[in-house]
């Protein structure tokens, strides 16, 4: 607790961009995807990114979570150079530093929800796994579901098991691909606000990408990709402070 | 860490019953080598200890030389069990009466296999023993007449005088001709000297016998071979008898099947692992966007797969091995005698099998799986896991590796691996152009068909895999369904119900009506009447023929039959050892006797002429014997005058052309006949057989006694009796007993042919199913949007239907196909039987394919056709 305290006072540069460039080879052309992208998000942000389907949101996600590569330029994800790093070590940085939520839950169907909260800590050696995983379970409000396979839940269900698994390693960063684009808006709102609930419990960086303009009116921060470009649509927050 | 998750996610995988398919699979792969080996070995083992029986060791060596006690002591030394046996012929005399008979003198320990059985008297209930006591003789029963004696009366044997002790009842290596056979005289082996029948230069075939595990007694042969001299040799089973050859073609076909087994339970257990790394990409994919390296989920998923394949080899290993000790079991019942043998060969072929299965076929899948990127989380992009072209390279060495291993024979199993490719890339390439062709076809079909044959066409690639792998599984089976049916059918032609079983030798031309008048009168039917005279042949092209050498054949050849079953066998290969009974030539074939294995000397040398050294039996036919065949030249017209159809591995050994001239002597008559014909003998056939048969004019004035045949059912036995009375003179041979155990092994191995069917039609089954589950994920998607776009349960089930009979009946068309130049070839080349087409394969083979597929596709999905459309869409989209 007190490492947050810390943490919110100093302000600290969580993800840095810099000239980051996304290429892909076609079988006849090259496509580019992201094109110069310059972006700097401070610790404890909350950010969304906006913009029209197949502008590269996606992308830019990928690689700031250090699940994709970049064609060319820098990232920097809790001071590491991601653009130096091999597969192996940036699996390492995700494992201790970020935390997921995907639009289709991705739970592991051979794991009871319990279980697939607590997966990411038991893989980054966490000791009480168990109980922080019922904790959170509770936080969720699945409780009584500990026990029940991802095929038992419903999708809201689903998605909220998945944000307890995003948060059971307090991760540093935590990204989300359209969390709530497969809900229905009331549970949609519902999951939106534990995450934001999470988040700010946590102290945790927040990057989602969403089509939903409520969604991305409630982060401090909005950025609209728009042919592989990415402008700031609000001033920041700390411009506005 | 990692192990904890395995071990965590491993249970979880097992009670979802996700590593089921691919542990069944390899629990199928090495439980087939090990039954299939076990099994083999046993029967193997079973016909060879049966066969023992016949020359009543498992192996002889011979001599014309008194015993060498140090190769007993060796024998001993080394755990053997051993016997001697001496064979020589002599005259016996009772009161006025004398008698020149064929004395067998042996020690109480004959004999080593089989069972000897000497009677008290002729009555039911006689007593009975089973070895030989001293200073007593057993006769064979018509001895007795001819001696006009009884048991309990005494015999003047050399200078001895013995007590007949009893008939002999059983005696495993009975000499198999009687004809011009001295009746026989058992005697201990200790009372021949006190006889002083032998002399210097008597002739005396001396026996050592000995019994044992099959390495000790190549040990043996190997200690003692500086101790033998050109005079010894030795005689082993063999495989040159018709008993024989149906062994080896029933193992090669277990082998063939075996290696069959081992490709299809592979192809099982590489379809399962890829379908299961399909259906494990995501998760992959999450716990590494988690924070899992690579190198961590392959660990992760490689302790599962080892796990698994652990599991899967030991369940494997332990019903396999109970698998062949079932059989063991069974073939001890049915046998009585048999010794069941352990051998470990089973157990390590088939872990090896295992570790090869799951290494080669499962573990690439899974490698790959392991590499599936983490931003697959992002972009679900599914990779495919169907086999790549490393794998296909690894696994086809590996299952090369694996038939070599199995069948030990380089090879049949490179050659069968070359085939097995061949077909796959020929399947292929039908497959492509067959699903291509079908979009045209499409065009004016009911809209199932339509949706059927655009399902086909979208699914190419894993539609090809699947059909050269339901075309292969039903290939095999076909094959092995085809080749079993064909192998017991001609084992049953060589001993048709009904073939004669006794054959009757030495009829005069007065007792020929008698004879076939007392056969009729007891409802039976004599077969043809063969003339016989015994003669030499002298000259080929006014040339003499080399006398025979080695003193130990003169010596042999002077113990007048003295021919046991091994040493008739040897007749059939080497000619001048034929005694000329045709009677050994009916019998021993039948038999896994005994080749002699020439020490030294006496091997016949290169081009040379080589005489025949004795008497042959000669007869004189209009007609040409139904079971010979004529390979060169032509059979008698009525006009043709002085001329000899000669079988063609004599004619071989005389270097004989037609055309030549043979000199022959009968009686000590002289006359000559031109050659003008070469015969194939079928040595199998239970018929007699000829080496020479002359035109029918030269023999005319020759006397001549009769051979002939006839079946004779098992309760007019006593009409034995009553023959053995009425014609003292004319020999009986009865091949019952070889009869019943040709039978006895054909029953056996038929039945071991039925169980490996069964075994290999399961391991297709399974394949098929491994097949159709791993597309169950992506029908459920297309099922539950065809659902939502409205289509009705009965189209659906029309569409299924209707796809899984396309592809039944193409692979059950190609299968056919295939399995038809495979019978071919196999059928010519490996088991060297007539070429013939099968009809009933062109219906059978496309039937079976439509059926099977059909009918598994239809239990695999019917639960899914059935779900609600709520349900099936959950399930779709979890
Ligand atoms: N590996 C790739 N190969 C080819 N094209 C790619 C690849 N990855 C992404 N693209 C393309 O790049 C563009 C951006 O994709 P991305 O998934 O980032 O879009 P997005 O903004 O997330 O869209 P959406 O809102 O629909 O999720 C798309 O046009 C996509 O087709
Ligand atoms: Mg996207």
């Amino acid at each position: 607790m007190v490492k947050k305290i810390l943490m919110s006072l100093l302000p600290k540069i969580a993800i840095q961009a810099k000239a980051l460039r996304k290429e892909v080879q076609l079988t006849d052309a090259r496509l580019t995807i992201l094109q110069q992208i310059n972006l700097t998000i401070n610790s404890g942000e909350t950010v969304a990114v906006v913009g029209a389907s197949g502008s590269g949101k996606s992308t830019l996600l990928g690689i700031l979570a250090g699940l994709d590569t970049v064609s060319s330029g820098e990232v920097y994800l809790a001071g590491q150079p991601l653009h130096q790093l091999d597969d192996d070590a940036r699996a390492q940085l995700r494992a201790k530093e970020v935390g997921f939520v995907f639009q289709s839950f991705l739970l592991l169907p051979s794991l009871t929800a319990l279980e697939n909260i607590t997966l990411p800590a038991e893989l980054a050696g966490i000791k009480d796994a168990t109980a922080r995983g019922r904790k959170l379970l509770s936080d969720v409000g699945l409780t009584e579901r500990a026990d029940f396979y991802p095929s038992q839940l419903s999708g809201g269900e689903q998605q909220r098991v998945a944000i307890a698994r995003a948060f059971i390693t307090e991760p540093a960063i935590l990204f989300a691909d359209e969390p709530s684009a497969n809900l229905d808006a009331a549970t949609g709102a519902k999951i939106e606000d534990l995450l934001f609930a999470l988040n700010e419990q946590q102290g945790t960086t927040l990057v989602l990408v969403t089509h939903n303009p409520q969604l991305a009116q409630r982060c401090q921060r909005q950025l609209n990709m728009h042919a592989g470009e990415l402008t700031e649509l609000k001033p920041e927050v700390g411009d506005v402070a | 860490m990692w192990l904890n998750i395995a071990a965590r996610l491993f249970w979880r995988e097992l009670r979802r019953g996700e590593l089921w398919v691919i542990a069944f699979a390899l629990c199928l792969a090495v439980f087939t080598v090990v039954s299939l080996t076990g099994i083999t070995e046993s029967v193997r083992s079973a016909l060879s200890q049966r066969s023992s029986n016949f020359i009543a060791a498992d192996k002889i060596l011979r001599s014309s030389l008194p015993f060498n006690e140090q190769i007993f002591q060796n024998a001993e030394q080394l755990g053997l069990k051993t016997a001697k046996q001496m064979q020589f012929s002599t005259m016996v005399f009772a009161g006025d009466q004398m008698q020149l008979v064929s004395v067998k003198a042996v020690s109480p320990s004959y004999p080593l296999r089989g069972r000897l059985l000497l009677k008290s008297s002729e009555q039911a209930d006689a007593t009975t023993s089973n070895t030989v006591v001293k200073d007593q003789v057993f006769l064979e029963p018509r001895l007795l007449q001819l001696l006009n004696i009884g048991i309990g009366d005494s015999l003047e044997l050399g200078v001895s005088r013995f007590v007949v002790g009893g008939i002999i009842a059983e005696e495993p290596d009975a000499p198999l001709s009687v004809f011009g056979n001295a009746p026989r005289v058992l005697m201990h082996v200790d009372d021949v000297a006190a006889t002083e029948v032998v002399q210097p230069g008597s002739r005396i075939g001396y026996r050592y016998q000995f019994a044992g595990d099959t390495n000790t007694l190549k040990t043996l042969e190997q200690q003692v071979k500086p101790l033998l001299t050109v005079h010894d040799r030795w005689q082993s089973l063999d495989r040159e008898s018709a008993v024989g050859s149906a062994l080896d073609r029933a193992e090669k076909f277990l082998l063939l099947a075996g290696l069959l087994g081992i490709v299809l339970a592979a192809c099982a257990a590489a379809v399962a692992a890829s379908q299961y790394s399909q259906r494990h990409q995501m998760a992959v994919a999450v716990i590494k966007a988690l924070g899992t390296t690579t190198a961590m989920a392959r660990r992760i998923y490689a302790s599962h797969l080892a796990m698994v394949s652990l599991f899967s080899i030991v369940t494997g290993l332990l019903l396999g091995q109970l698998a062949s000790s079932g059989a063991q079991w069974f073939i001890e019942v049915w046998l009585g005698d048999y010794r069941p043998e352990f051998s470990s060969r089973p157990l390590w072929l088939g872990a090896l099998t295992g570790v090869i299965c799951a290494t080669l076929f499962s573990a690439r899948p899974i490698w790959r799986l392991a590499a599936v990127p983490a931003l697959n989380v992002l972009r679900q992009r599914a990779l495919s896991f169907q086999l790549d072209l490393w794998q296909l390279v690894t696994g086809g060495l590996a299952i090369w590796l694996l038939m070599w291993l199995f069948s030990g024979d380089w090879w049949l199993s490179s050659w069968l691996f070359v085939l097995c490719l061949a077909f796959a890339a020929l399947l292929l390439g039908m497959a492509a152009v067959l699903v291509r062709l079908a979009k045209p076809m499409a065009a004016g079909q009911s809209s199932a068909l339509k949706l059927a044959l655009a399902n086909l066409r979208r699914r190419l690639w894993p539609n090809s895999f699947q059909l050269i792998t339901f075309s292969l599984a039903l290939f095999l089976t076909l094959i092995l369904y085809f080749l079993r049916a064909e192998l017991i059918s001609q084992w049953q032609q060589q001993v048709p119900a009904g073939a004669p079983n006794q054959f009757l030798v030495n009829i005069n031309e007065a007792e020929k009506p008698q004879i076939i008048q007392l056969l009729t009168d007891n409802q039976l039917k004599a077969g043809d009447f063969y003339p016989m005279v015994s003669g030499r042949v002298l000259t080929v092209n006014n040339e003499k023929l080399p006398e025979s050498d080695g003193r130990e054949q003169d010596a042999e050849q002077s113990n007048a039959g003295q021919s046991d079953a091994g040493q008739s066998n040897a007749a059939q290969q080497n000619p001048e050892r034929q005694k000329g009974e045709q009677q050994a030539d009916i019998a021993d074939n039948t038999l896994a006797a005994g080749r002699d294995t020439q020490n030294s000397g006496t091997a016949s040398s290169g081009t040379r002429r080589e005489g025949i050294g004795r008497e042959l039996n000669l007869t004189w036919l209009h007609t040409l014997p139904a079971n010979n065949q004529i390979v060169a030249g032509q059979w008698f017209g009525a006009e043709d005058k002085a001329q000899v159809s000669v079988e063609e591995k004599l004619a071989e050994r005389l270097a004989l052309e037609l055309g030549d001239t043979i000199g022959f002597s009968v009686g000590g008559q002289p006359f000559t006949a031109t050659v003008s014909s070469f015969r194939k003998v079928d040595w199998n056939s239970l018929q007699p057989n000829f080496f020479m048969i002359l035109s029918p004019d030269l023999m005319q004035n020759f006397p001549a006694t009769y051979l002939t045949a006839f079946y004779l059912p098992k309760q007019q036995t006593a009409l034995l009796n009553e023959m053995a009375r009425s014609f003292p003179t004319i020999s009986v041979l009865s091949v019952d007993n070889i009869l019943k155990q040709v039978n006895d092994i054909i029953a056996q191995v038929s039945l071991a042919l039925t169980v490996i069917l069964v075994l290999v039609f399961a391991a297709a089954v399974l394949v098929l199913v491994a097949q159709v589950q791993a597309t169950l994920e992506q029908r459920e998607q297309e099922l539950a949007i065809l659902r939502t776009l409205g289509a009705k349960t009965v189209f659906l089930r029309k569409a299924v239907l209707a796809e899984f009979a396309a592809l039944g009946l193409m692979a059950g068309v190609f299968a056919t196909l295939l399995a038809e130049v495979l019978l071919a070839v196999v059928q010519m080349r490996l088991f060297q039987l007539p070429f013939s087409l099968h009809f009933n394969l062109w219906w059978i083979g496309p039937g079976l394919g439509l059926a099977l597929i059909c009918g598994l596709g239809w239990l695999l999905l019917r639960h899914l056709l059935q779900l609600p459309t709520p349900v099936l869409l959950r399930r779709a989209l979890s």
